[in-house]
């Protein structure tokens, strides 16, 4: 039961997946991704046993980053027509670069034997849990927890130094005469 | 563990000094905290002690690195006050991402686990690619802030794909238990597909070839202050950390991957030294020429034997103080000359002999002359390569030091042989004095290099 419906959900996530690449139209590209995302998120939530984990991916990726993507895309006004075709070998060179890498990847990975790689038996089912992942954050990862805050600060701090306005002329490099605004 | 605290408490100071109106304090309370944390690493010093579920060791490695990195940045603090005045509308944000940046480095050399090192690199690198687009009017330093923050995400995909891949055949973040299972179980593929990706992340953050293509942009892009401190700084760090990672989690397997990272670096430094040749802009060759230093420095990484720790710290620390005093004098250059070619260089030697004085010696000290520091960082690099038998690897790194004094001398040339007309260089307070004494440094650890070359 669970292994047909992971390959049902896998199936379905592969798909949307495709379809991201192949729609000509950026837009409905961003809308499949929002359904990979899903499908993802559903992979956590029913197989993994891990709801946790699925809700956040939903929440920040399915979400937040991807409301943030279409935003982008109808605000700059990209389409289909606008794209630059990308030379050939440009293609090529990176058609075989990304396949040797997924090459290697997956022959890494089929080699593993799964049984001599200790240390992954889940605690009773309940590893992925709100409750067991919330006392670990808290208990075992509290530094990491609170040195993530730091990164935080740092990318607000960023956030507003980087949005303030300035009235200063428009320059190129730091030695060359000041350009006209156009 | 209370130096990164420290340093994260001064970085909040800092940030409220722009919001409460105390600007004139922010650089004051920043010098003396940066020294209270460094006293702080020292009192310490061999104690050993590792903090909450070993998730970071403060040891003697950790804490050499970090003063080291935390000099860097009160030098580096000290200049940006020099040249940049309180009321500029960025002053105090600026100052917070530098100490927020040195507390990432305090983080990326002082980790036991691999979500640390993560942490650690990203505080790092997102307090850089704000920093590089500082000048927010200027395209070029726009185009240096989105090309290293494109590049360094990309970057840090590979890193966390790496660090997945590590856990799932290792069941841990944590490095000893890493170092246990490899150890039992042996490099299965699954393990050296994490440790390639993981290679590639930190090889992209230390800009060797051939991940090395952001770096002249963005280095050229960015304010020069923030070229010093992104060069000194953000390099020394993320070599500790590479270094510090494959100690503690893939020294028994070093046969295996040796012949890679000795490739890379030797190629790093034949590209970055033969393509530093070619340039006219002098800030933009010294970002190929810290590329070739990423070069000398992997060999201590390839090496990975006992002298490994101390040999880097030591080309560490020449190599900071002579490439911060370098990018200083460029700017000095740039802003009275308003470029920065090899001839903008002309008559220093006459109008500015202090500054054509600590040109030279930073040069010399960048191109391994001995009197300085620079050749004893680059001797004792290269001495423990030879002792385990890499001598094709040393002999790259010979002939490349070699092709590398002929840019390196071609300012102080021009300083000190050819005229000028052009008036006596102008620069703020301080700058002169503070140049001088790093030069005095640079002598001073090329004639006694024992200061810093056996304490870790």
């Amino acid at each position: 039961m669970l292994t047909s419906a992971f390959y049902f959900i896998a199936f379905v996530t592969v798909f949307f997946a495709v379809m991201v690449i192949a729609a000509k139209n950026p837009v409905h590209s961003v809308l499949y991704l929002v359904l990979t995302f899903f499908g993802i998120s559903a992979n956590y939530i029913f197989i993994l046993d891990a709801p946790f984990v699925g809700i956040v991916n939903i929440i920040v990726y399915a979400g937040a980053i991807m409301v943030l993507f279409l935003f982008v895309i109808m605000l700059m006004n990209l389409n289909a027509e606008a794209e630059h075709r990308k030379s050939n070998a440009f293609l090529i060179v990176g058609a075989f670069a990304g396949g040797s890498l997924l090459l290697i990847v997956v022959d890494a990975i089929r080699k593993v034997d799964w049984k001599s790689v200790s240390g992954q038996e889940s605690s009773g089912g309940a590893i992925g849990s709100i409750k067991v992942l919330g006392k670990v954050l808290y208990t075992d990862y509290i530094l990491p927890f609170e040195v993530a805050s730091v990164l935080f600060l740092v990318a607000i701090v960023g956030a507003v130094i980087l949005a303030r306005k300035e009235k200063l002329p428009l320059t190129v490099g730091q030695i060359s005469h000041p350009v006209s605004e156009s | 563990m209370n130096l990164l605290i420290s340093l994260t408490a001064l970085g909040v100071v800092a940030m409220f000094g722009g919001i409460l109106k105390f600007r004139s304090m922010v650089m004051p309370l920043s010098v003396l905290g940066l020294i209270g944390a460094s006293l702080l690493g020292v009192y310490a010093w061999n104690t050993n002690q590792s903090f909450l579920n070993d998730m970071m060791r403060m040891d003697n490695y950790a804490i050499a690195f970090s003063i080291v990195c935390m000099a860097g940045t009160l030098l580096t603090i000290l200049f940006f006050h020099f040249f940049h005045s309180e009321n500029e509308i960025h002053y105090a944000e600026a100052v917070a991402l530098m100490l927020f940046a040195v507390a990432g480095c305090a983080v990326m050399v002082s980790f036991t686990n691999l979500l640390m090192l993560f942490l650690g690199i990203e505080i790092l690198s997102l307090s850089l690619y704000v920093l590089a687009g500082l000048r927010k009017k200027d395209l070029l330093s726009n185009e240096s802030s989105l090309k290293y923050f494109l590049m360094g995400a990309f970057s840090t995909g590979f890193l966390l794909f790496g660090i997945a891949l590590l856990y799932g055949a290792t069941g841990s973040f944590a490095t000893t238990q890493i170092a246990y299972q490899l150890g039992i179980a042996g490099m299965n593929g699954m393990a050296a597909m994490g440790l390639l990706l993981l290679m590639i992340g930190l090889l992209f953050k230390v800009a060797a070839v051939p991940f090395q293509f952001w770096t002249p942009d963005v280095y050229q892009g960015a304010p020069t202050i923030v070229t010093a401190f992104m060069a000194t700084v953000g390099k020394v760090a993320a070599f500790a950390a590479f270094l510090r990672l494959f100690q503690l989690c893939f020294a028994p397997s070093k046969e295996g991957y040796q012949l890679v990272i000795g490739t890379v670096a030797a190629i790093t430094m034949l590209a970055g030294n033969i393509m530093a040749i070619y340039q006219s802009s002098t800030k933009r060759m010294l970002a190929y020429s810290s590329i070739a230093h990423a070069g000398y420095m992997l060999i201590a990484v390839m090496t990975l034997n006992a002298s490994s720790n101390g040999s880097i710290l030591f080309y560490s620390v020449a190599y900071t103080l002579a490439s911060i005093s370098s990018f200083l004098i460029v700017m000095v250059v740039q802003q009275n000359r308003n470029n920065d070619t090899a001839d903008d260089f002309n008559g220093l030697g006459k109008t500015n002999p202090w500054i054509a004085f600590a040109l030279a010696v930073s040069m010399l000290s960048l191109s391994g002359i001995p009197a300085t520091a620079g050749f004893f960082g680059k001797f004792y690099v290269f001495s423990s390569a030879v002792s385990d038998g890499f001598i094709w690897v040393v002999a790259v790194a010979v002939i490349s030091s070699f092709i590398s004094i002929y840019y390196y001398f071609r300012p102080v040339i021009a300083a000190y042989s050819k005229q000028t007309h052009d008036p006596v260089m102008t620069m703020p307070a301080g700058t002169q004095a503070l140049l001088i004494l790093l030069s005095l440094l640079t002598i001073l650890l090329g004639i006694l290099p024992g200061f810093i070359a056996g304490i870790i």
